[in-house]
């Protein structure tokens, strides 16, 4: 079974498994995944700002197109947590998505991980160092926060949704309206359960930070080595590895988004005109 | 046994450069809590800036394309209400002018049996008048020709016999000629 360091060592052959820092800003230590993200985040906050500086009412152009975005995503939350809590809670969903599908895409960009600071080796080929931009997703400090950001806005909307006792009763309480010892016994069983749920809850983010995270470094590391391995032949083998790397940047971000919606709705979703009395029905 | 599962466990035991798992994937606290900033103020600014604009106006679509729907099975329904209303007027349109045809066709008939009465009536009156006109002509003359026939007997007779009739004579001549002209 091969050791943590020396899979480390097989990884960093190709792209280390860290994003290495480029500076630091006060305590922060900018790293090049870091940058990658914040262009994202300036590009999407611009593009939106350019979709919706002149709202029509009959859309046209990039407004017509973030309209179809949004009630396209919209839509497919809404089947997942009915239209009250999908309203409520469609701006994190949202951002998820398309925040991650953007980094995914531009991660793909030529000059992402080829563009940096570097030495030349002992026979003289250049050796990247540092570069200047990295997948965000291929840094584990960018899916962590994700999830755990997810993990935050998932306890404050299960609280405001249930109430406290609520939010215990729908972990730990009987859901077995049972008379006598049965009943008893029934309080026990799903103490337990709320026990393993509570296992469960504290596995998500950490699932959902590596799932991506594993994903999109994978991909990355794909298509490091193979662009080694083919030498010459690199922008013909890469094809393919590319047009699948696009596919596994929706999947991805459909899946961290979909498997978020569905925690929440587990948890907040109530039958629509129920008001939000009571737990998970 | 034991002594050779500790010797497996030392093997495989990772050392502290291993087991801090998070140092090798570069997870820091503050580089993590600079993500999770950054990522959620995105969400907040998309939030802010490009979702709610956008989803404000998808709903107030969304309720303007169900009052138009509302509004169009409304006013369909108006339609369909006119409609009917319409061809009950149509329908008693008709059937007013065809009362009124047929009203009309009756006086038409009634007037035209009146006047033909009249006329016959009048064409009857004028025949009567016409018989007693025509006959009291002939009584007229009947006794104009007699008067004649009396004076021309009367002259006849004087100019036959050669002298002048007495008063009695000519009285009697004309008692005869009105007798004779009498059969």
């Amino acid at each position: 079974m091969p050791s943590l360091s020396s899979f480390s060592l097989f990884a960093e052959a190709g792209l280390p498994m860290a994003a290495p820092v480029l500076f630091k800003l006060w305590f922060i230590p900018v790293t090049n995944s870091m940058v990658l993200g914040l262009m994202v985040t300036l590009l999407l906050i611009f593009f939106a700002q350019l979709a919706t500086r002149d709202i029509q009412r009959v859309p046209a152009g990039l407004q017509n197109l973030w309209e179809w975005v949004i009630e396209s995503l919209g839509g497919l939350l809404e089947s997942i947590l009915g239209r009250e809590l999908m309203r409520k809670t469609f701006w994190y969903f949202a951002t998820v998505f398309i925040f991650i599908l953007a980094c995914n895409i531009l991660s793909l960009f030529p000059g992402v991980g080829t563009v940096g600071w570097g030495h030349n080796d002992e026979h003289g080929h250049f050796e990247m160092v540092k570069p200047l931009f990295r997948g965000a997703n291929a840094d584990v400090n960018m899916t962590m926060a994700m999830a755990l950001s997810f993990f935050l806005m998932w306890l404050i909307w299960s609280i405001q949704s249930n109430g406290i006792g609520g939010f215990l009763h729908h972990i730990f309480g009987s859901k077995a309206a049972l008379p006598g010892v049965l009943g008893v016994l029934m309080i026990f069983i799903f103490f337990a359960v709320g026990v393993l749920e509570v296992i469960s809850i504290a596995v998500r983010p950490v699932a959902l930070t590596f799932r991506l995270y594993g994903n999109i470094y994978g991909g990355e590391a794909m298509v490091h080595a193979i662009e080694h391995i083919a030498g010459n032949f690199a922008f013909i083998a890469l094809v393919p590895v590319y047009l699948f790397e696009l596919m596994v940047a929706l999947v991805q971000a459909l899946v961290f988004c979909l498997l978020t919606a569905v925690f929440t709705g587990m948890m907040c979703k109530h039958e629509e005109g129920h008001g939000n009395t009571g737990g998970h029905h | 046994m034991i002594q050779t599962l500790l010797l497996l466990a030392q093997a495989e035991a990772p050392s502290a450069e291993q087991v801090d798992i998070m140092t090798t994937l570069g997870v820091t606290k503050s580089g993590l809590f600079a993500q999770i900033f950054v990522f959620l103020l995105l969400g907040w600014l998309l939030k802010k800036y490009a979702f709610g604009p956008i989803q404000d106006i998808l709903e107030k679509r969304r309720i303007e394309i169900a009052e138009s729907l509302s509004n169009a099975e409304k006013i369909k329904k108006e339609l369909s209400e006119a409609e009917s209303i319409r061809k009950e007027l149509i329908k008693k349109a008709q059937d007013q002018a065809s009362l009124m045809i047929s009203e009309a066709q009756k006086r038409a008939a009634e007037q035209g049996e009146k006047k033909l009465q009249e006329a016959v009536a009048e064409a009857e009156s004028v025949i009567r008048k016409g018989r007693e006109s025509i006959a009291l002509d002939r009584v007229k003359m009947l006794a104009e020709l007699r008067q004649e026939v009396i004076a021309l007997v009367v002259d006849t007779t004087a100019k036959v016999t050669g002298k002048v009739l007495s008063i009695e004579d000519q009285k009697r001549l004309k008692e005869e000629a009105v007798k004779q002209l009498a059969a």
